[in-house]
């Protein structure tokens, strides 16, 4: 594998992080199906974690100068078509995958691809490279897809519950011996002992740390991930996890509605303020409604709450730092 | 023993501490928030709890080893004197009141707070130390009790220890009808039982409480659990005949299990065959009751199970703690159901 100068994000100094993705998604419905172009670029790069350990990482980015981990989501609406042309800028093999749709088959290093495809059922997807599963999955190359019912700018599917905005949450374990691994080429041979816990490939900052409120850095602040909404502005979040471990997602101040889980809708809408979030490539769709927290006496209508994992290893660093995990900020304005 | 003024001094930095990466080798705490502010808009409540702190508990396990828990004691003013009882003493209230948790802490020693895990009150109620702050002096939480269901609530400061260590206790609220009703318009039940399924890593439990938050690596991203609880008995022997949580009842009653997942891991609930009707989750009533004979859960779900025996006889209940990364079993604890 040809080595070359890497990346490398989240020092000062260096070039700013591309981490996440752009902000909240946008959506404007369309009376008719179009074609959508999109070109990714696999790069690779390296991560500094808050207690300093650089980690590689891999991603579909936005530009061969960038490493966008995880990918900039797309959006879509049913019967639209889509040219994906994957770049890849690296020495090694990879593949861009969207399971039941799409399938590049090997992208040899320094080639390059266009898929074509058309989207029929609305949903969230993932999309990844499913070659040296999981491995490559794991070390960045993945990110969200959403298809929108025809016509509808508030439905995760016809028919279904609601929402005024949305947003893709893509959450992973992080094992630093086996990105290293994946970084010289080898097969990972230790058993998997994760050390950081990202969502949009960030994990949380507190006061008091220097990268507190850093938008490119801490997760409660990232746009791609922090809630933001007044009472009234329910949001729709697609959850996707690449990692390997199961998890527990727990949202303070409000019940979610549970519209969905691996892509199926749920027969029954449940309220939850817990849910359990399958690994490897699992998935769930919640409604948070943005309702005044119920409980507070006397009543609010704001206020700043986290949404962090319940299996609360999660919310560790480098085997401490307790706060520096798979956490977000809800924020009632 | 803390030296105090060391403690201090690192709290005065304004939550910063130690930041120089590369993982502090411990001393001291970071990034903690204590505080004890007025109540904002404080009434007088319906109901109260008053809740101290207790750091050298013990639970004895079947193995004949002891292994240390830490949690809340009822009255308050404690000073981590005395051991207390694990889980830590239920609050049950009932909907529509207006409640008071008043928590009493140490900060020269410790700081702790108080999470009403499923309860949704103000960003200074909520009891999350970076959020709002850890409770330094006595801090009164207020709340309403607005939803009737299967609640617990548990410490969230330096969270992923202090919960395990065993600092959380059952959180029911009845609806206007009183206990022997799960919600209005729901099931009515003769017998209750409270299972908190908890596993713990005991290579965890000699840690202070503030391991980790300065950087240092503790371990507290790998959970290696050895025992496996329900509501606080070792469910290895002594949970399959305590009568604190083993149930015996009659074939006429209806019991409700008001399952609580107080561990970190997965876990899957089997019945011995008994059906259930899952009518609740999270302090909310499901659309349409469903029938099942076992659940599959993840750390702090709840789940609200009315059972109706159809036979007599003896119900071996099973907790299979699941890994997190294959979901094979790892550890299983069982109780009883004796129907006569
Ligand atoms: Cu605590
Ligand atoms: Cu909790």
């Amino acid at each position: 594998m040809k080595r070359r100068e890497f990346l490398k994000f989240g020092t000062a100094g260096v070039a700013s992080s591309m981490l996440g993705s752009l902000g909240l998604l946008t959506w404007v419905p369309r009376a008719h199906a179009i074609t959508i172009n999109k070109t990714y670029y696999i790069t690779d790069g390296f991560v500094a974690q808050v207690d300093g350990q650089d980690v590689y990482f891999r991603g579909f980015s936005n530009s061969s100068g960038t490493l966008n981990m995880p990918a900039e989501p797309i959006i879509a609406q049913q019967g639209d078509t889509l040219n994906i042309t994957i770049i890849n800028t690296l020495g090694t093999t990879h593949s861009f995958v969207i399971d039941g749709i799409v399938d590049s088959g090997s992208i040899a290093g320094g080639a390059s691809k266009t898929v074509s495809f058309t989207v029929n059922n609305a949903g969230s997807y993932l999309f990844y490279d499913k070659l040296n599963a999981p491995y490559n999955r794991l070390s960045g190359l993945h990110g969200g897809f959403a298809v929108m019912p025809s016509g509808s700018s508030n439905e995760l599917y016809s028919g279904s519950a609601t929402f005024v905005q949305q947003y893709f949450w893509v959450t992973n374990d992080v094992d630093p011996v086996w990105h290293e691994a994946i970084r010289v080429g080898n097969t990972p041979s230790t058993p998997f002992t994760p050390r950081y816990f990202t969502i949009n490939g960030r994990n949380m900052r507190v006061p008091g740390h220097p990268e507190y409120t850093n938008t490119d850095r801490d997760s409660g602040y990232a746009t791609d991930t922090r809630l933001v909404g007044s009472v009234g502005d329910r949001t729709l979040i697609r959850i996707q996890n690449v990692g390997l471990c199961r998890h527990s997602v727990h949202f303070h101040a409000n019940h979610v509605e549970w519209l969905a889980v691996n892509g199926s809708p749920r027969p029954q809408v449940w309220k939850k303020d817990t849910l359990n979030l399958p690994n490897n490539k699992g998935s769930l769709d919640v409604i948070y409604p943005f309702e005044a927290p119920p409980d507070a006496w006397p009543p609010v209508s704001t206020g700043h709450f986290p949404m962090h994992f319940h299996d609360e290893m999660t919310q560790t660093a480098g085997g401490g730092f307790y706060q520096f995990g798979l956490a977000t900020t809800i924020e009632f304005k | 023993m803390f030296k105090l003024k060391e403690l201090v001094q690192m709290r005065n930095r304004g939550g910063g501490g130690t930041t120089s990466s590369g993982g502090g080798m411990g001393g001291g705490a970071c990034y903690t928030y204590p505080d004890a502010p007025a109540t904002i808009g404080r009434v007088t409540p319906d109901v109260s709890f008053n809740r101290g702190i207790y750091m050298n508990g013990s639970v004895q396990m079947d193995d004949g080893n002891s292994v240390r828990v830490w949690g809340f004691t009822d009255g308050g003013g404690g000073m981590g004197g005395m051991g207390g009882q694990f889980p830590s003493p239920a609050i049950r209230v009932t909907e529509g009141q207006i409640v008071h948790t008043n928590l009493t802490v140490n900060g020269m020693m410790w700081l702790h707070t108080i999470h009403h895990h499923g309860i949704e009150p103000s960003t200074e109620n909520d009891g999350v130390g970076h959020y709002s702050f850890d409770v330094d002096g006595t801090y009164t939480y207020q709340w309403k009790a607005a939803h009737a269901g299967t609640y617990f609530y548990h410490c969230h400061t330096n969270t992923v220890l202090h919960a395990e260590m065993g600092m959380y206790g059952a959180l029911i609220i009845d609806p206007p009808e009183g206990a022997g009703t799960l919600f209005s318009g729901g099931p009515d039940y003769d017998v209750e039982a409270i299972w908190a399924c908890d596993e713990f890593d005991s290579s965890w439990h000699n840690l202070p409480w503030d391991a980790g938050t300065c950087g240092a690596d503790v371990g507290l991203n790998k959970l290696d659990p050895d025992y496996f609880l329900i509501t606080g008995v070792d469910g290895a022997q002594s949970a399959a005949t305590n009568p604190a949580v083993a149930v015996t009842m009659s074939q006429q009653q209806t019991l409700l299990v008001r399952y609580i997942n107080a561990g970190y891991l997965a876990q899957r609930i089997d019945f011995g065959g008994l059906e259930v009707e899952i009518h609740m989750s999270d302090g909310r009533a499901l659309p349409q009751p469903e029938t099942v004979t076992e659940i599959q859960s993840v750390s702090a779900e709840r789940y609200d199970c009315i059972i109706k025996p159809q036979n007599t006889g003896v119900y071996t209940v099973t907790i299979e703690y699941l890994d997190w990364v294959t979901d094979e079993v790892i550890g299983t604890a069982q109780t009883r159901i004796t129907v006569t």
